[in-house]
């Protein structure tokens, strides 16, 4: 065969997001094996050399992890480009990840990276480059619905399951979408790592929040925010309902809601963070049985399929659970859902996604 | 796919000549300082690539100082600079020992005077001595290539110490009035320093016309090795050395000398040391860079040339390319296997569009879509035609596509509705992403 034919029986263009971990190493691999013309790309997100945080540190995109993607790419024979994304990535992931533990919340920040670097900014720099497909290695699946559209279904993985951060992907980017390894779990992955001879087939996942890592990210917003505005998010802790007060705390973005460990106080009963008032910096704690509801007020909702008035769906309030099942209303600008068995610990700042049959249906803010 | 380099301002090949040249020198790896066969027998190789290089430049022999290459040769003069002018404001006049010049030729002298458009090595090394107290006065070029005069001539005095000017821009391929600089520099008493980086192989050069009192250079961009380079420092000039060692290059510059590339950057020179020859390839090069100009002004609209009226090097190319992403540019032309840059290959991987480019007067926008094409001796007619086809319709694509100004905030107003900041083209209609529910 001619280089020409060989050039012609090539499969499509995919860019491939490789953030030099394992997951998207691998998925970079079968696009190879399955005779894609694969581009890889790193997303350079964050200035490690302005900082004092050690690499390898739990984080993740820095300069060692751009090298092991590099070398990756060097491996399989593909392309590779860095393609800078420090001030989108500053704009609307930090900032707004900052802003939201100031306003009381616990924010989602892999959300916006998707949102708004992932499936935008990487978007369009498949449409530069000439590719009809962008993948990741999400542990998600692309899956036909039944009425012949392409949805997004939960992976294989149930436990790696990463759907929950995908709900704001709008309906008409999914066709251009591959999640390579969603149909396997993390030990075959790594597995296929290694028989490719990946240098990052042994590589530690990154935990919690890429720009974040080991430090927590109480010391990350001290890294980003003045002390002086610190300090006005001091506030005292109240007991609920009857509105004692019980302490003093040293910043509300310092707490999460339905956080009982490290609240800094000694006392009899285990406590509980029920809410978070950034109208005075308040933190409420109480005893376990005010953590839950049944109803939770969402905004913003994005939808990858259509959803009827009422119906009933397996929602998820927060990454590590499984769903459970709830009913979908409408409620002014945004909807209400009505849980069949309470949940714990609603927490503003966090997302309820739909599923539909393990269908990512769609998602919203809990506010 | 056939591979184009149109990048020679970043680096140069291993001119095809050079190859058997260069095996024959890996097996003279002797110490050049040792006394016996194995020193002996590169040394001689070495004094002899000092001649041709120095020839070539319009030097002597005596007055050519082998380095790392060019980042090495302008440090060398700056930090020696740094240390007189430091001498002078401190009043410490016994404690520099120079190996020529007098510090008396210095009174009252701390004062610098280079350009805003500089390669990193001179801007960052003057940009940390205005940290360090010392006045730095920078001398701007604009849009058209002019030099500005009446800036330089109101900040030239008898403070200033050193003047330091590149002999050609790397991003523009601008040239710079070196001479009549370098005259009226002198007639104040001040020296002169240029860096020739770029000059080398491009233009022609004779430093004893010019009459600078230093310059530097580089072989990776005349067609010989990475890591190697020359400064030149006219008899009689105050020198000091950075790197000490064993006394090699007459103790100017320590450490055992990188035989190999001295000797291909020598015998590149030696191989044009014929004036006409060196000129005829010159022209070649010209020929092609013309032609390239006058047809991506033909054939793609909305296209400026900067320093298109100036007096240019004649290989560079530097060319705005209005509602296209630089960046974008580049990486879609390297997939098809076309290497071109933006700004210059020091600063690429960068979010900031080059500062130089700013300098001349562009906006952020221009210096973002500008792409800079640089021909070298290897390129051919056809490469330029392969490219002008491939670049046309990559330009012609992107400018399809969308470009957001701004970040698209999701500011819904209407309940589910999202706004991504990419349009697509389905079935010829654009249609915005998202779902309406």
């Amino acid at each position: 065969m001619s280089e020409k034919q060989k050039e012609s029986f090539k499969k499509p263009r995919v860019l491939v997001a490789m953030s030099g971990g394992v997951d998207s190493s691998v998925a970079a691999a079968l696009l190879v094996d399955q005779g894609y013309d694969v581009i890889g790309a790193t997303m350079q997100v964050w200035d490690y050399s302005s900082c004092d945080i050690e690499e390898g540190n739990g984080t993740c995109c820095s300069s060692l992890d751009v090298d092991d993607a590099r070398s990756v790419a060097e491996k399989l024979g593909i392309p590779f480009y860095v393609i800078n994304c420090e001030e989108k990535f500053k704009e609307s992931v930090i900032d707004p990840f900052v802003k939201g533990y100031l306003a009381g919340e616990t924010p989602l920040p892999c959300v916006n990276c998707n949102t708004y670097l992932k499936f935008d900014h990487l978007i369009r720099k498949m449409k530069e480059l000439d590719c009809e497909y962008l993948a990741t290695g999400h542990y998600a699946q692309i899956t036909e619905t039944e009425k012949g559209r392409l949805g997004i279904l939960t992976s294989a993985d149930s436990w790696k399951d990463q759907t929950y951060f995908l709900f704001t992907i709008p309906e008409t980017l999914v066709p251009h979408l591959k999640f390579p390894i969603g149909h396997l779990n993390k030990t075959e992955v790594r597995k296929i790592a290694e028989e490719k001879g990946l240098t990052v087939a042994k590589k530690k996942d990154s935990q919690g929040i890429c720009f974040v890592g080991n430090q927590g990210y109480g010391n990350f917003i001290a890294s980003q925010v003045s002390s002086q505005i610190l300090k006005t998010k001091e506030g005292v802790f109240k007991r609920f309902p009857e509105g004692t007060v019980m302490g003093k705390h040293e910043g509300i973005h310092l707490y999460t809601y339905g956080q009982s460990k490290g609240l800094g106080l000694t006392f009899h009963e285990k406590l509980f963070v029920l809410k978070i008032d950034p109208n005075d910096n308040t933190v409420w704690l109480g005893e376990e049985s005010y953590l839950y509801q049944n109803e939770v007020y969402v905004e913003n909702l994005h939808f990858i399929d259509e959803i009827g008035e009422g119906e009933l769906f397996d929602v998820k309030v927060r990454y590590s659970q499984k769903g459970s099942p709830a009913h979908i209303f409408k409620n002014g600008d945004g909807y209400k859902l009505k849980f069949i068995e309470p949940q714990r610990a609603i927490t503003p700042g966090q997302a309820a996604v739909l599923y539909r049959n393990r269908q990512l249906v769609g998602g919203g803010w809990i506010r | 796919m056939k591979k184009i380099y149109f990048d020679n301002n970043a680096t140069t090949p291993l001119y095809p000549d050079l190859s058997p040249v260069a095996m024959e020198c890996l097996s003279l790896w002797g110490n050049p300082s040792s006394v016996h066969w194995a020193g002996q027998q590169v040394k001689g190789r070495l004094r002899e690539a000092r001649q041709n290089f120095a020839q070539f430049v319009g030097a002597h022999s005596l007055e050519v100082i082998f380095t790392s290459g060019g980042s090495e040769s302008n440090s060398i003069i700056i930090s020696l600079y740094q240390k007189i002018a430091q001498a002078q404001i401190l009043g410490l006049k016994h404690d520099l020992q120079l190996m020529s010049g007098d510090l008396s030729l210095f009174h009252g002298r701390s004062e610098f005077i280079t350009t805003t458009v500089e390669h990193p090595s001179i801007k960052r090394s003057f940009e940390y001595l205005e940290t360090q107290g010392y006045t730095v006065h920078w001398i701007k070029v604009d849009r058209e290539g002019q030099f500005d005069w009446s800036h330089f001539c109101s900040v030239l005095s008898e403070k200033t110490l050193l003047v330091s000017v590149m002999a050609a821009n790397n991003e523009t391929g601008v040239i710079l009035p070196l001479a009549k600089i370098t005259k009226l520099a002198h007639e104040k008493g001040a020296f002169v320093h240029s860096d020739c980086v770029q000059a080398l192989g491009k233009m022609e050069l004779d430093l004893q016309s010019l009459e600078v009192d230093y310059a530097s250079f580089s072989a990776h961009k005349f067609y010989a090795l990475k890591g190697v380079g020359a400064l030149y420092v006219k008899k009689g000039s105050p020198f000091h050395p950075l790197i000490w060692g064993g006394g090699q290059e007459r103790h100017r510059r320590g450490g055992t000398e990188n035989t190999l590339g001295i000797c291909l950057m020598g015998k590149m020179a030696q191989n044009y040391l014929n004036k006409d020859l060196y000129n005829e390839k010159l022209s070649q090069v010209e020929v092609l860079r013309n032609y390239f100009e006058a047809e991506i002004l033909r054939i793609i609209p909305n296209v400026e040339i900067n320093h298109q009226n100036a007096l240019r090097l004649g290989n560079t190319s530097s060319v705005i390319l209005s509602d296209v992403e630089g960046e974008a540019l580049l990486m879609a032309l390297d997939v098809q296997g076309m290497a071109v840059s933006t700004g210059s290959a020091c600063s690429s991987g960068a979010s900031q569009p080059s500062a130089t480019l700013r300098s001349f007067g562009l906006s952020h926008q221009e210096a973002r879509s500008t792409l800079r094409v640089s021909f070298g001796w290897l390129n051919t007619i056809e490469e330029v035609d392969l490219f002008l086809r491939t670049l046309s319709e990559v330009v012609i694509r992107l400018r399809k596509l969308v470009i957001p100004s701004t970040l698209s905030k999701r500011d819904s107003k209407q309940p589910g509705e999202m706004k991504t900041s990419i349009g697509f083209y389905e079935n010829g209609v654009k249609s915005e992403g998202g779902v309406n529910v």
